[in-house]
């Protein structure tokens, strides 16, 4: 965990709300609702430590695992 | 959502652009360790997947006019199971566009600003992305316009400025081992023929609907005809020694010179690759914003744009400590999940749709 990445991206947050707040207010409950929940996982996400953290990447080599052992074998 | 309308011209640059900037620089190395001197057979047999992914991209937009992507999930999966793919693609958007991003970043690292931290170029290029994407399909299709030329041009300069070094010797012999090996370097290649799936994220904003085909035909010819010269001047440059090197063309472009006066000709081909990658970085981060927007059915994608570029860095580097994890994933993942989500499942919606289409139900 590194509070450094985590505060900045924490001011980031706060200068892209504050940067669309105008325009984000005229827009449907739904238009506001997913501009939030991108905002929350983007900030949760970086209070990890994430190039050593299990992600997409490893879920994916353990899906295609038999074709990677079948790449390797050519 | 988009109100920007673009040409089937403009579209056929921006797949030009989009397939061809990555491509040039990584693809032949790691062709060439599967192919060896057949190298350049390998993107032939890799244009097929390009000519069935366009055909099946045709056929679906030709079955449902002016819908979205997502909109055909819908309608032919079902609405949950459509909206469960829609998710996956605007999963796999994301990831790949933090994916191109990564390999741009590691590229200028590698050769041109060690000292950087990785984070600064990263963060740079998606900002520009970012403002490109708000401005809008237009903006994109007018840039790929400005570039295509200085893309293109630059290319083959560099290549006729090659040819005295060239050693055609290096080309034998052909086949050695039979067909096999052209083949088995075909599975890298057929990932960036597959991205020619993009096209049905841009077709309903097409203003020549009619001409998509063709143009969609011809830039596939393009991109093979570049994808050959490029891996032939490498072979003749390079010989044996192509499937070592991480950048085989940047490698072959030192060997440029005339009279010892025309000489360090690389820079250039650094501008070409950024120019090539911010197209290639734009377009992938557009369909992702529209990607989220037509798939909850959202009235405007732009305000999300910045809050996708956060976590467009973040996948940038998740699980993703350093090069050799990054070449390994690029080797034994990418292609078999480029071809998943690129040309099987939009195969089986197509299949699923012609049947829907000749089973009708019947009325009690």
């Amino acid at each position: 965990m590194k509070w450094g990445i985590f505060f900045c991206v924490l001011i980031i947050i706060g200068v892209i709300i504050l940067y669309e707040w105008k325009t984000i207010k005229t827009y449907p409950k739904k238009d506001r609702i997913t501009f939030f929940i991108l905002l929350i996982i983007a900030g949760a996400l970086s209070l990890f430590d994430l190039p050593n953290l299990p992600g997409p990447v490893t879920l994916l080599e353990s899906i295609f695992q038999p074709f990677g052992n079948f790449m390797e074998s050519l | 959502m988009e109100k920007g309308k673009i040409s089937s011209l403009q579209m056929g640059m921006i797949m030009y652009l989009t397939i061809m900037s990555t491509a040039i620089l990584t693809v032949p190395g790691i062709t060439a360790k599967y192919a060896k001197q057949d190298l350049w057979l390998s993107p032939i047999w890799a244009s097929l997947v390009g000519f069935m992914t366009l055909f099946i991209v045709m056929r679906l937009s030709k079955n449902y006019p002016q819908q979205s992507f997502f909109q055909i999930c819908e309608h032919t999966a079902g609405l949950y199971i459509g909206k469960l793919v829609g998710f996956i693609y605007v999963c796999f958007l994301a990831y790949v566009t933090g994916q191109i991003i990564r390999s741009y970043a590691d590229f200028i690292l590698t050769v041109y600003l060690p000292q950087t931290p990785i984070s600064v170029i990263v963060i740079s290029m998606t900002v520009l992305a970012a403002f490109t994407v708000i401005g809008g399909l237009e903006v994109i299709g007018r840039v790929s316009q400005i570039f295509f030329p200085i893309f293109f041009f630059s290319i083959f300069i560099i290549i006729i400025l090659l040819i005295p070094k060239l050693n055609l010797s290096y080309l034998l012999p052909i086949m050695e081992d039979g067909i096999l090996p052209s083949l088995k370097g075909a599975i890298i290649p057929q990932i960036w023929f597959g991205e020619f799936f993009l096209i049905i994220f841009l077709f309903p904003f097409l203003s020549d609907q009619s001409k998509g085909r063709k143009w969609g035909m011809i830039t596939i010819f393009m991109v093979l005809f570049t994808f050959v010269t490029a891996n032939l001047i490498v072979l003749f440059i390079l010989g044996q020694n192509i499937a070592g090197t991480l950048y085989p063309f940047l490698k072959a472009t030192l060997f440029v010179n005339i009279g010892d006066f025309i000489e360090n000709m690389d820079p250039l081909i650094i501008a070409l690759w950024i120019l090539g990658s911010f197209v290639k970085i734009t377009v992938f981060y557009y369909v992702t914003a529209l990607g989220i927007g037509q798939w909850l059915n959202l009235t405007d994608y732009k305000p999300i744009v910045w809050p996708l570029g956060i976590l467009i860095v973040q996948l940038s580097f998740w699980s993703l400590p350093n090069l050799m994890v990054i070449n390994h994933h690029d080797e034994t993942v990418n292609p078999f999940l480029g071809l998943l989500m690129q040309t099987l499942i939009p195969l089986l919606l197509l299949g699923i749709s012609s049947i829907k289409k000749k089973v009708k139900p019947v009325k009690i």
